[in-house]
């Protein structure tokens, strides 16, 4: 299905059933249907290697916000050794802009339960944690609910469909940490520990929670499992965007008539997205700027945006990225200084301070950031502005400081006039 | 053997290596600050950043691709990469500050974000002087700055524990200290509180951070976040002298350095020392820095009329001549000391040997559970072992006191044995005691002659360790006959070396009237006529004893300071050290 | 004051504790049960925590001050959590947060005096296209806030009467 024909798109992630998240209909809808195969149709699956390629065919772009290849990032599990090894399923979703996952909890959580098992069955993995915001005790609570009903019905647990197969599933959470969104932060998290990212080398697929062979993917991104599996790596990728493909849950919020979360394929344009799936500009305002995925995704002007689609390919050339397709839209009131000034101080909040880059720089955006909008900034401010981000992108531990940066830069090289505008009349207010 | 080029040069080295302690270790710098060789690399200070490339092989010939000009095609990672966490690999291609204008930016930014919250105290701050920050400001870091916002505050003047202080502005967070309580005393005492920029460290609330090598951290912190709250504005470190020397408060021997300042020892410090304490102590040596200076018996001491009063050197030897010729040999005892060192031992030893008296006895001190199979022991001298390889009769407590009670003269030597209740002070009335000691104690009281001698900090000499190893310290601080220009074992510092007399302290009662124990035994030969007994430093006797003794064979001065001290080969003795 | 956990908290701290080959990881559940059953995890609560696990202090309070969560000192009670992050913030999340500070008469950060409500101003909540909303204590999100319906909720509260979830279709999800 190509992204233009999304009007006529049928979901497959939640799909239009009622009561979905009760284990009996989602049985009774084909659920779990995938798992059986894997797990005993040898004929089709004659390894667990072969569960992994035919992921790796689908190319489902990691949900999470870097778009990795899960297949591929599967296939980085070293051989089992009889040893433990982990999947860490990543439902921290605390990236503003970001209100996805919660509808997989809520509305289908035994797809994800299901992706979760085959792909720790495909990565012969021994023990699955789902690590959800701690912010989310309706869906932790669901989720809990949801694990246990799988236990029951013996989808998860020991020799699983009558195979030699068995895994254990557990729920973990946070307790307010956007830093525990990062993959190796969540570990150490799940560890008992202060949510301080890792050092990379040694990657999780060589030493991941308690120093095992572990796979970090988003809900998401293992929520597309089951389908791969049933309909084929072909149908997955004849979805949407080409280099991108597959359905998304898109979260559109900000000033639109109708924000939310909508399953559609990828690579949907962006204005599309806002004037029709979204039901168009909030009191019928004008379009002034569009964050895609994510705080963190560089902010585009709307001049920006004409044939600009929903897909890494189609983002990068208009500069930003699709991070977590969590888009926000901004009309022509906007204050675009005080929108910058709230997203430095968001970066600044969640840093966990362990590296000087961030720990230091995010503070010092925030400030700087903070002077402008209340009207003291000079333009040299935003030259310094620029210059930090440079001090900080590429040269911390994780992303985070990256994150924090990259909208500062592409904000104010972006809306220059407008900050330089603020800038001077501040200028002129001390005269 | 696989190699590395840094900076252009080229190097070989052997098994796994990180880059930072490999360029390092060729003699190079990188600056940094989270990074400690015995403790695992966060990588969090982000300091140390280096251009590292690899170069490309050709899948199929497994051989180096070249380009035109026949060098290696080398692949850069496309980020810099810190080299304390980094693992060299064959090939590999460096470029530190030296090399590269994008590496040497790089630090200098980062310098510039470490330096924006950190307060500008140096004038006032303990670290100043040998503060890590300051120094690789002054290398490597911006100029000015461009930081014109509010600065963040946090808790100044944190008592964290009985030694520790805390001024958690001056930290930046590269947590040396909390990774010292994991992994190194394994307390686990304390912990970075908080998060971001509000991050510091301390202990759990309400708890004291009271680790017994609490002040390793002190020496850990590459700021002056944590200071030591009794060293705490007591002295800049460019106004004292340091002295390589041994910690004489435990039968470990932890290696030291001695600071000193107008011959008052102020602090002492570890001194890396891979096979003894690599680079820590317990805080209990370094708190035997008071014994140095407080207490000191300076001039000789002699009875009369059941009181102390002072006396001369002079008649210091003319009375322990006279007590030793008045009674029968076999009447007079020789107590040994572990608390002194191979050099003052062996001396009484040979002493006793020339007259034919009973060959000196000792007792070890020793305080059971004591020990923590770290650097503490249950062995509270420094030198038992040193008496047992000397050959001395290892006595049990009760041995001592009935050697004490059967002798008419005692020659007693740096061993408080009343105050560690060995014997009791009414023993020592009908019996002349002389003391050979370096502080007043109720043994001194109650002795019937005192002659000070110079302590560890005050003289060369040697210590056998728990482990058989030995080990020697220097001269660090001067007495009434000893002279810093003079003696060339002394440490000069900077101010000794270039500062005029007005920028010295010159406080003459510092220096203590008192004499190196092979001094005072030479003068006290020479007064009784004998030959072949004049000493006028340790090093000599060390080089007499390894001659004739052969368990010290191949021990000298000079060979103890090219190998910073040498275990001893035990399977040549049937003494159990 | 001696704090303690119930038999029953007890007998759920076993049931974490068989989740993890260690005991490190029931650090963060664990501090979880005693804030829901003290509501805070104040220092003498980190350190029954501490102790019932086993686990040094140190990292107990580490752990605590890391996360936003966890109450280290006695709240209101209802903490009232409003966002005001990237969405939140373009649709009028601090009209809210100041509708609130006037209608309890404290500050952002402060408790009323009867000690029934916290204020907070928090990060992103995940609930962007429902914004402006809220959270109470650690608990529901109250989502689409307008200043009636704050009111609506203050009031609620006040008598101790609890909101219900909000469940927020997808708006093109047209169940069968
Ligand atoms: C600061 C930061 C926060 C992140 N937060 C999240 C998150 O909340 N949820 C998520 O799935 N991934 C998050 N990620 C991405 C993860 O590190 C990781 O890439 C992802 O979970 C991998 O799963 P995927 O490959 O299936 O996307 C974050 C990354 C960074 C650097
Ligand atoms: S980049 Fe920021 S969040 Fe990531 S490890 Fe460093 S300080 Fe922590
Ligand atoms: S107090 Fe010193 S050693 Fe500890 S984290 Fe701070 S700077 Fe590092
Ligand atoms: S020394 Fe390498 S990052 Fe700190
Ligand atoms: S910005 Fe408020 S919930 Fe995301």
């Amino acid at each position: 299905m190509s992204s233009a024909d999304w009007k006529n798109y049928e979901p497959v992630l939640i799909p239009n059933v009622k009561d979905i998240h009760k284990i009996d209909v989602y049985i009774k809808n084909g659920g779990y249907s995938a798992l059986k195969s894997v797990l005993t149709d040898k004929k089709k699956w004659a390894d667990s290697k072969s569960v992994v390629d035919e992921v790796k065919a689908a190319n489902i772009r990691g949900r999470g916000g870097a778009g990795f290849n899960a297949g591929l990032k599967w296939s980085f599990m070293p051989p089992a050794d009889g040893g433990p090894r982990y999947l860490a399923c990543n439902g921290d979703e605390s990236e503003p802009g970001t209100f996805k996952d919660r509808k997989i909890f809520e509305y289908n959580p035994h797809v994800f339960i299901e992706g979760a098992l085959i792909a720790a069955y495909a990565m012969q993995i021994t023990t699955i944690y789902v690590y959800i915001r701690g912010e989310y005790l309706a869906y932790i609570k669901m989720m809990e609910k949801a694990i246990q009903d799988a236990y029951d019905k013996g989808m998860i647990g020991k020799n699983i469909f009558g195979s030699d197969y068995s895994v254990d599933f557990h729920v973990t959470y946070g307790a307010g940490a956007y830093i525990c969104g990062e993959e190796t932060s969540m570990l150490e998290s799940l560890e008992g520990k202060r949510g301080y990212p890792r050092v990379k080398p040694p990657f999780p697929a060589q030493k991941g929670l308690w120093g095992r062979p572990t796979t970090i993917n988003n809900i998401e991104t293992l929520a597309h499992v089951p389908s791969v599996i049933n309909r084929g790596a072909g149908w997955f990728s004849s979805i949407g965007a080409e280099n991108h493909p597959g359905p998304i849950l898109y979260g559109i919020s900000g000033h639109v008539n109708r924000p939310g979360v909508y399953e559609l394929p990828s690579g949907i344009p962006i204005l599309d997205l806002i004037h029709d799936v979204a039901g168009g500009m909030k009191n019928g305002k004008k379009l002034k700027a569009v964050i895609p995925g994510g705080s963190s995704t560089p902010v585009l002007r709307a001049d920006q945006l004409e044939g600009i689609t929903m897909d890494s390919e189609s983002l990068r050339t208009a500069g930003t990225m699709l991070g977590t397709a969590g888009m926000v839209v901004m009309d022509e009131d906007t204050d675009m200084v005080d929108m910058l000034w709230r997203i430095t101080h968001f970066y600044h909040h969640e840093s966990c301070g362990q590296c000087t880059p961030c720990r230091e720089g995010t503070g010092w955006l925030e400030k700087i950031m903070l002077k402008i909008k209340n009207g003291n900034g000079e333009v040299k401010d935003l030259d310094l502005l620029l210059d930090i981000t440079t001090q900080m992108e590429g040269r911390t531990i994780c992303a985070l400081a990256d994150a924090a940066a990259w909208p500062v830069r592409h904000t104010i090289t972006r809306f220059r006039d407008e900050f330089e505008a603020r800038c001077k009349k501040s200028a002129h207010a001390v005269v | 053997m696989p190699e590395v080029f840094i900076d252009g040069k080229r190097y070989e080295y052997e098994g796994e290596q990180r880059l930072l302690q490999f360029i390092q270790d060729q003699g190079m710098e990188v600056p940094f600050f989270c990074y400690h060789p015995s403790m695992t690399a966060p990588a969090n200070c982000r300091q140390c950043m280096v251009k590292v490339g690899q170069p490309v092989k050709d899948r199929e010939t497994g051989e180096y691709e070249k380009d035109e000009d026949g060098e290696r095609v080398i692949r850069w990672f496309p980020k810099l990469q810190t080299s304390c966490n980094i693992m060299i690999a064959d090939g590999m291609v460096v470029k530190t500050q030296e090399t590269d204008d994008l590496v040497k930016r790089a630090q200098k930014d980062n310098l510039e974000l470490i330096l924006i919250n950190h307060p500008l105290d140096c004038p006032i701050c303990d670290q100043a002087g040998e503060c890590p920050l300051q120094i690789q400001t002054y290398k490597y870091g911006p100029e000015g700055s461009r930081f014109e916002v509010k600065k963040v505050h946090k808790p100044k003047r944190v008592q964290l524990g009985p030694r520790v202080v805390l001024d958690a502005e001056r930290c930046i967070n590269c947590t040396r200290c909390t990774r010292f309580t994991e992994e190194i005393s394994k307390t686990h005492q304390l912990t970075i509180t908080s998060r971001g920029d509000k991050n510091y460290p301390t202990a759990a609330p309400g708890r004291e951070f009271d680790d017994p090598y609490s002040l390793n951290t002190v020496d850990l912190c590459p700021v002056g976040a944590l200071t030591s709250a009794d060293f705490r504005f007591k002295a800049r470190v460019w106004e004292m002298n340091q002295t390589p020397s041994i910690d004489i408060s435990n039968g470990k021997g932890c290696n030291i350095d001695i600071w000193t300042r107008d011959n008052l020892v102020l602090r002492i410090t570890p001194r890396f020392n891979e096979e003894v304490n690599d680079y820590w102590m317990p805080d209990e040596g370094r708190e035997a820095y008071k014994r140095f200076n407080e207490n000191r018996v300076s001039r000789p001491l002699q009875k009369l009329d059941n009181e102390q009063v002072n006396s001369s050197w002079n008649n210091a030897i003319a009375t322990i001549s006279e007590q030793v010729d008045g009674v029968d040999k076999k009447d007079v005892t020789i107590i040994a000391s572990p608390h002194a060192s191979v050099e003052e031992n062996y001396i009484l030893a040979k002493f006793a040997s020339l007259l034919g008296m009973n060959p000196p006895v000792f007792t070890p001190h020793v305080e059971k559970g004591k020990g923590d199979g770290f650097l503490l022991t249950d062995d509270l001298a420094p030198n038992a072992n040193g008496c047992r390889l000397l050959g001395f009769e290892e006595k049990s407590a009760a041995g001592i006191a009935a050697a004490v009670e059967k002798a008419k003269v005692v020659l007693l030597l740096s061993d408080h044995l009343a105050d560690r209740g060995i014997i009791t002070t009414d023993k020592l009335k009908d019996t002349f005691v002389a003391v050979f000691a370096t502080n007043h104690s109720e043994t001194t009281k109650n002795a019937d002659l005192v002659v000070p001698i110079t302590t560890a900090a005050e003289h060369a000499a040697s210590y056998v360790n728990v482990d058989g190893r030995i080990q020697r310290t220097f001269p660090a601080k001067e007495t009434k006959y000893s002279n810093r220009r003079l003696d060339l074992e002394m440490s000069e510092g900077r101010l000794d070396r270039y500062g005029t007399s007005f920028d010295n302290w010159i406080t003459e009662e510092n220096k203590i009237d008192c004499l190196p124990l092979w001094r005072f035994m030479s003068e006290l030969a020479a007064y009784k006529g004998m030959e072949n007994f004049a000493y006028t430093s340790g090093r000599e006797i060390m080089d007499e004893i390894a001659a004739a003794n052969d368990l010290f064979s191949g021990v000298s001065y000079e060979a103890m300071d090219e190998q910073s001290g040498i275990t001893l080969d035990k399977t040549k003795t049937t003494v159990k050290l | 004051m001696e704090y303690e956990f119930t038999k029953e908290d007890l007998k759920e701290i076993e049931k974490i504790k068989a989740k993890y080959p260690e005991v490190m990881p029931a650090t963060l559940p664990v501090l979880w049960v005693a804030q829901n059953r003290f509501g805070h995890v104040e220092p003498e609560v980190q350190r029954l925590v501490a102790k019932t696990l086993g686990l040094p202090e140190a990292h107990v309070h580490g752990v605590a001050t890391f996360y936003t969560q966890y109450y280290k000192e006695k709240k209101g009670k209802y903490v009232l959590d409003v966002c005001t992050c990237l969405s939140c913030q373009l649709c009028g999340g601090y009209d809210i947060l100041e509708h609130l500070e006037k209608t309890l008469g404290i500050k952002k950060g402060e408790t009323t005096q009867d000690g029934k409500f916290t204020l907070n101003e928090v990060e992103c909540l995940g609930a962007c296209g429902y914004a402006p909303m809220l959270q109470i204590t650690n608990d529901k999100y109250i989502n689409n806030l307008t200043v009636e319906k704050t009111d609506k909720l203050i009031d609620m509260l006040k008598k101790d009467e609890e909101p219900e979830y909000e469940e927020i279709e997808m708006p093109l999800r047209k169940v069968k």
